[in-house]
């Protein structure tokens, strides 16, 4: 049986609503390249072009976050690097996969 | 490199199935597993080296345990424990790095029937729906091409990315079925899946990236932990990392602590 792994300095922080919390940014996050990789692949863009569309949709979506929590990051996440910065490289497979599908549907075939 | 114009056909017959296939069966697969998580019982214990495997499993976990948790713990209690855990000469880790090195064919799991059960589930779950999806691109739609990779590559990339072209001087760009079905793997049907029907709290159905990665490594996917030809090095290890931590209780910190929180609330 797998324990939950209870670190002692969490101990101040909810854990189930920091899970719930975490959850919900990597479906914002999912949904976000989703619609990068579809934007990209429509317009045509090309080369690395299409990676700062990636970036940029990513730093959008790290924008509206923060203004929906208000800039109170503590609040809601561990830090803000974890919040904004961190999961940029989970996705990117994501994104390339929506971006060459759509790519091909539209422009090419 | 002048455009290559591609046939309607291909796009109606050869992208979208391709696409629409593999995300039936990667849901199928989500089925599956949950089928068959559902119907997984606990284990019994049927051997007696099963039995002494579970021990060490219980004693290394619960050193880690302390390890981890030592500030919740009084001084005295704290020592105590660790004792229990430590001592040179009676101690429960000292007694058991004293066993002889267990045997690796008979460490193996493969003994154990449940165990390769679950072993042949995953694998059936994982690599056999991969190896079917490759055998049925491959065979049904080799040999042309397929599409436009909208990054510039290497002709590295050539060997990969037109597997069955064989025109020299293709621009690499252009990609044969074999590579679509790759970049859908790799891609990440699992995440699509989850948006769309994975609200339960289950994070994670079953992974075959990392799957493939360890059997690239040539490490099999063992089901158990601890498999290693020397248990003894382990409970000394785990000894000296115990031996080695500075114990606090964190009650004494602890009314810092909600003077800190009260005032980061009171602050709002």
């Amino acid at each position: 049986m797998e324990e939950p792994k209870i670190e002692l300095d969490d101990l101040e922080v909810n854990q189930e609503r920091l899970k719930q919390n975490t959850i919900q940014l990597k479906n914002l996050r999912v949904y976000g390249s989703l619609n990068a990789g579809i934007i990209a692949g429509i317009l045509g863009m090309d080369g690395w072009i299409g990676i700062g569309i990636y970036v940029a949709i990513f730093l959008i979506v790290s924008a509206c976050l923060a203004i929906k929590m208000n800039f109170k990051v503590k609040e809601y996440f561990k830090s803000s690097y974890d919040a904004y910065y961190s999961g940029i490289g989970t996705d990117l497979l994501l994104f390339l996969m929506i971006w060459v599908i759509f790519h091909n549907l539209v422009n090419i075939l | 490199m002048s455009d290559i114009l591609i046939d309607d056909r291909i796009r109606d017959w050869v992208f979208l199935p391709i696409i629409i296939v593999m995300f039936m069966i990667q849901m199928f697969r989500g089925l599956l597993t949950k089928y068959m998580d559902n119907r997984k019982t606990a284990q019994k214990v049927t051997s007696k080296a099963q039995v002494a495997e579970m021990i060490d499993k219980n004693i290394t976990q619960q050193s880690q345990r302390l390890a981890r948790l030592h500030g919740l713990l009084p001084d005295q209690s704290f020592k105590m424990k660790r004792a229990y855990l430590c001592d040179r000469e009676q101690g429960i880790l000292t007694k058991a790095s004293q066993k002889p090195a267990k045997d690796p064919m008979q460490s193996m799991s493969m003994m154990n029937p449940v165990a390769m059960a679950d072993m042949l589930k995953q694998n059936l779950s994982g690599i056999v729906f991969m190896a079917l999806q490759y055998q049925w691109v491959s065979y049904f739609f080799s040999g042309f091409v397929i599409g436009k990779v909208p990054f510039p590559l290497t002709q590295k990339f050539r060997t990969m990315l037109q597997r069955g072209v064989d025109v020299q001087n293709l621009d690499v760009r252009y990609i044969s079925s074999i590579s679509i079905y790759f970049v859908l793997l790799f891609g990440g049907l699992q995440k699509i899946q989850q948006l769309m029907f994975g609200d339960d709290t289950d994070e994670f159905v079953d992974d075959t990236q990392m799957q493939m990665q360890m059997q690239m490594m040539g490490m099999p996917t063992m089901p158990s932990f601890g498999q290693q030809n020397d248990p003894g090095k382990l409970f000394i290890a785990e000894r000296t990392r115990l031996e080695g931590v500075k114990h606090t209780f964190e009650l004494n910190k602890s009314s810092d602590k909600a003077l800190k929180s009260l005032k980061r609330f009171l602050i709002q």
